[in-house]
């Protein structure tokens, strides 16, 4: 299947319904063990320090991946994908746009799918049967996801690394439905994770490394990884169209707001943690997310992809002993 | 004193701050310069007590040991022996260490336990202040913390950016530029000139700038008085504070209380030891 990089989740089943197998660029470059070097060599090419990590790792992956063509979220994500496209042209990287549109609204996101199936050479029914395919490992994932915060039997970093998946599926949906599989029936056996404080990790996929195992080695277990549960459409929805609809991330942040603060409730959340990516714009939804979200958050900051600093494991570790002493539990 | 005595160290980045003391009863003090310490603990040639193995700092001297004295060690296994260093400043013997501060996770206390300096810091202005519902303020040499302590327990915090603006070394850079003393410095709040620049390293150049355009030394002081407090005060007011506590070393200084009196519209406290805070939270921990 010819390889197509993505910039985010965006419809995977337009992708596999052209012939495709979807690449998220995001998951190449931070797995890769060249990652620090794809940011060096980003800056090198001229990229300014003061641009997202996030933006410098997915341009050198992209090409020292050789991947000919790149599906870039022009709206609902980031706005230096703009330039990132004109950059990945200049260097004979094929570019396809697409956009969530802002106001949520069905006849633009219908058309907005309808140009991405044109630009891949996908048809309508294909694009809704693999929506009916994915849809069977997304339910799969919501296994994952029960499994963790209310059997305690995953940890916070499989929790992420499983669900953040599902952006791309691995390009291999089959491969990737087997994983989940074996998973599900190891993860099962498990004893039940006993740690005092529950935590939850909103904002977008973390850059640093050891984040979540940093978390329970410090007495917190973290059930919820905002975000990458998003990616897996956990509302579904009838149409393509509507599942990407009732996806909360791209759009107004009231939805989004609405969806954390029930996952808070459902999971019993002690205190959230706000991952924010260093010269990214979604820094300031911190001020959003303080003054509509009655919990204790904690906001950390990432920059480059390498082990959590020193500073943010004082963060953490005040964070979680703090809500440890409010509950009357010992860490 | 009859009860168990307790080591507290809070390993900062300019002072270690050592108590030793059992609860509230504090029988002992020492700050010693950060460097000079770990310097002084790494040197000796005896084996540790807790015989360490992968030294992480890559600097482990634990190899050349052969003395078997159980008080007696060098770092080793990144864990920090400073049983030979406090006797030699005449500390009582103790029999618990409780560690925080910056070094914590580089370098543990042979034997001891690590807290948190969130926690470390709001036990100690707790026990010296008396008080259980405050903000916290602490000013240290390159971090400054925002605590919000309800009910005696820590209810919130901020802590700064990761560089050093606006904290304890930037003032002292400010002051050592102008040839001032620290304590000329805290004396400074009035007719302050406006430094845009926090930075403890860019500071020193627009210092420079002022003093050629005919700024007096008194008013770029109590412009860097004045920027380190503006930069603080947007941390306190999240917590609408009703008593503020300031603690750390920049606490000594008077100016930047009064400035954030005057900021704030609170009544500032400082503790009886504000540099000691940490250390004595440490004992309490």
């Amino acid at each position: 299947m010819n390889k197509i990089g993505i910039t985010t989740t965006i419809p995977a089943e337009i992708v596999f319904a052209s012939g495709g197998a979807p690449v998220d660029l995001n998951n190449i470059f931070v797995t890769d063990i060249k990652r620090s070097e794809y940011v060096e060599q980003a800056e090198v090419e001229g990229f300014p320090r003061t641009i997202c990590g996030w933006i410098k790792g997915m341009y050198s992956a992209c090409l020292d991946h050789k991947i000919p063509k790149v599906i870039a979220v022009t709206g609902g994500d980031c706005s230096n994908t703009h330039v990132l496209m004109e950059i990945y042209r200049m260097r004979g990287v094929e570019t396809v746009p697409f956009n969530y549109p802002y106001g949520r609204n069905r006849q633009s996101m219908q058309s907005e799918l309808a140009l991405l199936r044109d630009s891949l050479g996908a048809s309508e029914e294909a694009s809704e049967r693999w929506r009916a395919r994915l849809n069977r490992i997304r339910r799969k994932l919501d296994m994952v996801d029960l499994l963790t915060w209310r059997d305690g039997k995953v940890t916070g970093f499989e929790n992420h690394l499983l669900l953040v998946s599902s952006s791309d599926f691995d390009g291999d949906p089959d491969g990737f439905e087997a994983k989940i599989d074996r998973f599900l029936e190891e993860a099962r056996q498990r004893p039940e994770i006993d740690a005092p404080v529950r935590l939850g990790m909103i904002g977008i996929p973390p850059i640093m490394e050891g984040l979540h195992e940093f978390m329970e080695m410090t007495g917190a277990h973290c059930l919820y990884n905002e975000v990458a549960r998003q990616f897996t459409m956990p509302f579904g929805g009838e149409t393509l169209a509507e599942q990407y609809l009732a996806y909360t991330y791209p759009y107004q942040i009231g939805p989004r707001i609405d969806d954390i603060q029930t996952e808070i409730e459902r999971r019993q959340i002690d205190g959230i943690v706000h991952y924010v990516q260093s010269f990214c714009h979604r820094q300031m939804e911190d001020l959003i997310f303080r003054e509509r979200l009655d919990i204790p958050i904690l906001t950390i900051e990432g920059d480059a992809p390498r082990a959590i600093d020193a500073r943010t494991k004082i963060r953490l570790e005040s964070f979680i002993r703090m809500l440890a002493q409010r509950k009357g539990a010992a860490v | 004193m009859n009860r168990a005595l307790t080591l507290g160290v809070d390993a900062g980045s300019r002072q270690v701050k050592l108590a030793i003391g059992a609860g509230r009863e504090i029988a002992f003090t020492a700050m010693i310069d950060t460097v000079q310490f770990y310097l002084a603990c790494r040197d000796g040639g005896s084996d540790s007590h807790n015989g360490g193995s992968d030294s992480r700092d890559g600097g482990s001297d634990s190899r050349n040991g052969g003395s078997d004295s159980r008080n007696h060690g060098p770092k080793s296994g990144g864990d920090l022996d400073i049983y030979r260093l406090a006797q030699l400043a005449g500390a009582p013997r103790w029999s618990h260490v409780v560690s925080t501060g910056y070094g914590r996770n580089n370098v543990a206390v042979a034997g001891g336990r690590a807290i948190p300096e969130i926690m470390a810091h709001a036990a100690g202005a707790v026990s010296q202040t008396g008080l259980s519902h405050f903000t916290l303020v602490d000013l240290g040499g390159q971090d400054t913390k925002v605590i919000s302590v309800r009910d005696g327990m820590v209810d919130d915090f901020v802590m700064n950016d990761k560089c050093a603006a606006g904290s304890g070394r930037y003032l002292e850079n400010i002051a050592a530029t102008l040839g001032a003393s620290l304590d000329t410095l805290g004396q400074c709040w009035e007719n302050p000139v406006k430094l845009s620049n926090t930075c403890a390293i860019f500071g020193e150049s627009e210092v420079v700038g002022l003093v050629s355009d005919g700024a007096s030394a008194q008013s770029i002081l109590a412009g860097a008085n004045a920027s380190v407090v503006a930069r603080l005060a947007p941390m306190i007011r999240r917590y609408r504070p009703k008593i503020i506590v300031a603690s750390g070393g920049v606490a000594k200084n008077m100016a930047v209380r009064k400035l954030l009196e005057i900021e704030t519209g609170v009544e500032v406290i400082t503790p009886a030891e504000p540099q000691l805070n940490g250390a004595i939270g440490c004992v309490l921990g």
